[in-house]
């Protein structure tokens, strides 16, 4: 690691944690603060989509594990009383062992197969929470409390978000430490001998298999990480939202979460959260557009791709460490 | 008419463009929040399409008097695009803006997710969404934009049963949430009416052609078939296809359609298609309605008949403020006042007043009371079949 | 029971001529077309003002949803899918501009036709009806002059892609790239031509379904996500897995309607899970290429 990266590290750091939230804090931008939440919850899921294009899949059916780790953590706090800092992980637990099962034998599919069954994948996520009684069925599940305190020993670590001061602030601190492990551990994966081996399954699956990786294995891991990261956005955002429908993952969101991953540039670790950053705020200040929203916003987006096919990290700045 | 949008289209770029007019008066900012790009795009268009319309009515008649103040309407728009994290995204958006009355979301989902923000920051809402906690205790923020279905269902049922001896009912609704809670809210209060449910049946929203959704419905025969939260677009479809397969029962929706698209979907195959139309009819509307009409037309090009309840909504927000102009930003004294609140109903011929209802539904007031207009479809034109009151 | 036959023949009629168009494109330039409910939707709107609010024949309705979507799939090809197949790295970024379109489209689509649903006079009156003691069927007229139209594109499209040369040159391409150019196949000229065929049979099927559903400008990313399924089922990129598979998901959908009723609202939950649960067995579909 060099010099340079630390620093970079560093100053991101800095930005995110103390600089951004206290520039929304002194212009009062509470809205602003909630789509700040809501770019580094997204770009979790995200990640967790670039993971599966890193080993060569399109995965279009993240939203399906964001809705179940929101349904999962929703059940846990509602009908168990469990906390919402135990259910976060058991989200994620739980949307990484269902995606072992389901990867198991979709992983097996490539190209347009793996994109069109993992899109089906977020309908059947709908129709299943849409079916099932534990759900709530189409009524969903409302009502979801805030974050409790979270204590260990007797030792106050995370406060009470029901009486915080600032509930957005709570949540933005909640979005950006996620964030920030999600990609520490994304970039450490990729740099590690594990990362070589995903990229190898990128180039070429069969000569990876010949050589002696386990392809089976690692796909289904790769694929379990990337919904890991799912179910841990969902849950968050289900929480902040209080509520969760069948349909709070749509098909739409699956799509979305691939686009940041495009935009941002499938070669970079940092692509889906830039990719994130770039399409909702760009999408949100386009708000004064009116009916006009959509229009600009897709003729931005189609002018982008034209330019920068292979992302916006494609554009060497300097100091931008390719990995 | 393609023509005319387009040239629409150029003038409101160019619109978007040019500086905001100078404004002598204090600007009032209403918000809205609800849906108007995708499938269901039409749901919060003609919402936003009233609060235009009458805003740009009340500014170019001088604003509107709020406590000795004169203040022109501005309508803050946000679509929702029927995602709960943008619908949130939304409200605090309105928050941001300083705004405490705000209309919409159109769907369970997005009303359930804007309602922590707008809870805690003040915020009155009118979603026109179903879901009865919403508007029960310990909600207080929101309030019903129209008629829901199981106030109008049972009404309907009730009266087919008595004046057309209807005794099975079929339920077929889309199979996604609002419409799926909706179809349970009817098959319940059809069974209280002590009809035979014979079935109850979901479709995709995605689905155009109906003969295979309703071939089976049609076979069993049922006096009336229920389109539970119907989509404007989706019921000429059913229906053409339903009374293709020579289904000959009534047929009956609780959400407001719309006749032109009835028109060219279903042509005189939608004839006796029963719905609960907008809160208005040609009989009991005002001149004011009229003129409304009139301006919207002019504006948007075609009326809808949705939009005689949509108008609503920004009518009871200032004439509420107006009755107690310290509300303008203290949303309590506004809820406070909603239990007595009456002013006379500009939109309706003679002494009909303005007043919140809901309290048998929500056991408080928290509904927009307007007139509940059930109409027949007959040759393009809805006709009134009866007209009554949810308290 | 004839009912339901009928009622999936011209659902699967229906879907294998969206399937179509999608697949043909995707066969020549690997390219996932997102966009293409949204030309379906373009399509029916030219129809219907042609037919519907200008009053002209039907047929010239068609025609015009033929030549203009002819033209947007050449135009679309050449300025913007062309240039970004040639600068990136990863083959999938089409996707994203697949989707960027998709939106476009919706967003023009909206604001120059309205949010609103829209009809046109049926193209026939009459209703065709069997009903003996062993057989009940009820079919309008406009449909089944529809299906037989449909069936007639589907053939015509197959003989063309058979035996005339521009066909066989786009099969070439489909099924060996690099040889196909070595061939002296152009795959610039073939592979405009193949993505405009593909967005006319899209815009054709719109124009058709017109006479019997309508049309709407919310409805193009369903229609697309429909299309994938079918696709999916077939295979990718083949003609005849395009045909079977939207023959099957519309055969499907109308069993599974009538079966399935009696157990809740878990037809489509069915289809979709039995869709996935095929598709692990065969990965390639029905007789799809085997990398997709």
């Amino acid at each position: 690691m060099s010099k340079k990266f630390l620093f970079g590290v560093a100053v991101f750091l800095l930005i995110m944690l103390v600089l951004v939230p206290q520039i929304l804090l002194a212009t009062d931008r509470k809205d602003l603060m909630s789509v700040a939440t809501s770019i580094a919850l997204n770009s979790i899921i995200a990640a967790g989509v670039w993971l599966t294009f890193y080993i060569g899949r399109i995965n279009i059916g993240q939203g399906a594990f964001a809705l179940l780790g929101g349904y999962v953590s929703a059940i846990l706090i509602v009908h168990y009383d469990v906390s919402f800092w135990l259910s976060l992980p058991l989200a994620g637990l739980a949307c990484a062992v269902a995606s072992v099962l389901i990867g198991l034998p979709i992983l097996r599919l490539r190209g347009v197969y793996f994109a069109m069954v993992t899109l089906t994948l977020t309908e059947v996520g709908r129709l299943l929470a849409q079916a099932l009684s534990l759900t709530g069925g189409p009524k969903g599940i409302t009502n979801i409390p805030p974050p409790g305190a979270l204590e260990f020993f007797g030792l106050t670590i995370i406060p009470d978000f029901a009486e915080l001061e600032n509930l957005r602030l709570g949540y933005y601190y909640l979005a950006v430490v996620l964030m920030i492990i999600c990609f520490a551990g994304m970039w450490r994966l990729v740099n590690s001998r594990l990362g070589f081996l995903c990229r190898s399954l990128q180039q070429n699956e069969e000569l990876a298999s010949s050589i002696g990786v386990n392809v089976t294995h690692l796909r289904v891991l790769a694929y379990a990480i990337s919904s890991f990261c799912g179910g841990i956005g969902g849950a968050v955002f289900a929480s902040i939202v209080q509520s969760i429908y069948p349909n709070t993952f749509p098909i739409q969101e699956s799509v979305n979460y691939m686009l940041y991953c495009f935009l941002g540039g499938l070669n970079y670790v940092f692509g889906p959260m830039l990719g994130t950053g770039v399409l909702y705020l760009g999408w949100d200040f386009l708000f004064i557009l009116g009916q006009y929203q959509l229009l600009v916003y897709s003729t931005i987006l189609i002018i982008l791709i034209l330019f920068l096919p292979n992302g916006l990290l494609s554009v060497r700045l300097p100091g931008m460490k390719r990995v | 008419m393609k023509t005319k949008n387009f040239l629409s289209l150029v003038a409101g770029l160019a619109l978007t463009m040019s500086p905001t007019a100078f404004a002598a008066n204090d600007t009032l900012k209403i918000g809205f929040v609800g849906v108007t790009s995708g499938a269901k795009a039409a749901w919060g268009i003609s919402n936003v399409r009233c609060m235009q319309t009458r805003a740009k009515w009340i500014n170019s008649e001088g604003g509107v008097k709020i406590g000795g103040k004169t203040y022109d309407i501005e309508i803050i728009t946000w679509d929702t695009q029927d995602n709960t994290t943008r619908a949130r995204e939304g409200m605090e958006k309105m928050v941001q803006e300083g705004i405490h009355y705000v209309v919409g979301p159109n769907t369970d989902p997005t009303a359930a997710a804007v309602r922590p923000v707008a809870e805690k920051d003040g915020v009155m809402y009118f979603p026109y969404a179903f879901p009865k906690e919403l508007y029960s205790q310990p909600a207080s923020n929101a309030v019903l934009g129209m008629i829901a279905n199981y106030q109008s269902g049972p009404a309907i049922y009730k009266h087919l049963k008595e004046n057309n001896g209807v005794k099975s009912v079929a339920f077929l609704a889309a199979n996604e949430s609002d419409a799926l809670s909706q179809r349970a809210g009817g098959v319940s209060a059809a069974k209280h009416l002590g009809l035979k449910i014979i079935a109850e049946d979901a479709y995709q929203s995605d689905t155009r052609d109906f003969a295979a959704v309703v071939t089976p419905i049609v076979e069993e025969e049922p006096d009336l078939l229920v389109l539970s939260g119907v989509a404007g677009g989706t019921a000429p479809l059913i229906i053409r296809a339903a009374r293709e397969l020579g289904y000959e029962g009534f047929i009956s929706a609780e959400t407001a359609q719309d006749a032109e698209q009835l028109k060219e979907g279903a042509g005189s195959l939608a004839n006796g298609f029963i719905s609960v139309g907008g809160a208005s009819t040609p009989e009991i509307r005002s001149a004011k309605m009229e003129e409304f009409i009139r301006r919207y037309t002019e504006d948007h090009g075609k009326y809808d008949d949705e939009s005689n309840t949509k108008v609503y909504a920004l009518e009871y927000i200032l004439e509420t403020l107006k009755a107690n102009p310290t509300a303008i930003d203290d949303v309590d004294v506004f809820q406070n006042a909603m239990d007595d609140f009456e002013a006379p109903n500009p939109f309706i011929k003679g002494d009909a007043k303005l007043r919140y209802v809901g309290s048998t539904s929500f056991g408080q007031k928290r509904q927009v009371g307007v007139p509940m207009v059930v109409t027949e479809y007959r040759d393009g034109k809805f006709e009134t079949l009866f007209v009554t009151n949810v308290d | 029971m004839e009912q339901i036959i009928f009622n999936g023949l011209f659902l699967g009629a229906q879907y294998a001529l969206i399937a179509l168009g999608l697949t043909l494109i995707f066969a020549l330039m690997n390219v996932l077309n997102f966009a293409h409910g949204q030309m379906y939707v373009l399509g029916g709107y030219m129809t219907y003002l042609v037919y519907g609010h200008l009053g002209l024949p039907f047929y010239l309705g068609l025609l015009a949803s033929a030549v203009t979507l002819l033209i947007v799939g050449a135009l679309i090809e050449k300025f913007l899918f062309r240039p970004v197949i040639r600068k990136s790295v990863r083959e999938e970024s089409t996707m994203l501009l697949a989707a960027g379109l998709a939106f476009f489209f919706d967003a023009v689509l909206l604001l120059l036709f309205g949010q609103k649903q829209h009809g046109v006079p049926k193209i026939m009156d009459g209703i065709f009806k069997i009903k003996t003691e062993t057989i009940r069927l009820i079919v309008p007229n406009d449909r089944i002059a529809i299906i037989v139209l449909a069936v007639v594109l589907i053939v015509a499209f197959i003989l063309f892609m058979q035996y005339s040369k521009p066909g066989r040159a786009m099969r070439a391409l489909a099924q060996d790239r690099m040889a196909a150019q070595l061939m002296g196949v152009s795959v610039e000229r073939y592979g405009m031509l193949g993505f405009a065929l593909g967005a006319m049979l899209a815009g054709v099927v719109g124009g058709l379904l017109v006479a019997i559903t309508g049309v709407s400008s919310g409805i193009g990313g369903p229609i697309s996500i429909k299309a994938f399924l079918m696709v999916m089922i077939g295979g990718a990129g083949v003609v005849p897995g395009a045909i079977a598979g939207g023959f099957i998901l519309g055969m499907l959908e109308s069993v599974g309607l009538t079966t399935l009723r009696d157990y809740g609202d878990i037809t489509y939950l069915v289809i979709f899970a039995a869709l996935m649960i095929f598709l692990s067995i065969r990965p390639n579909g029905l007789m799809g290429k085997p990398w997709g």
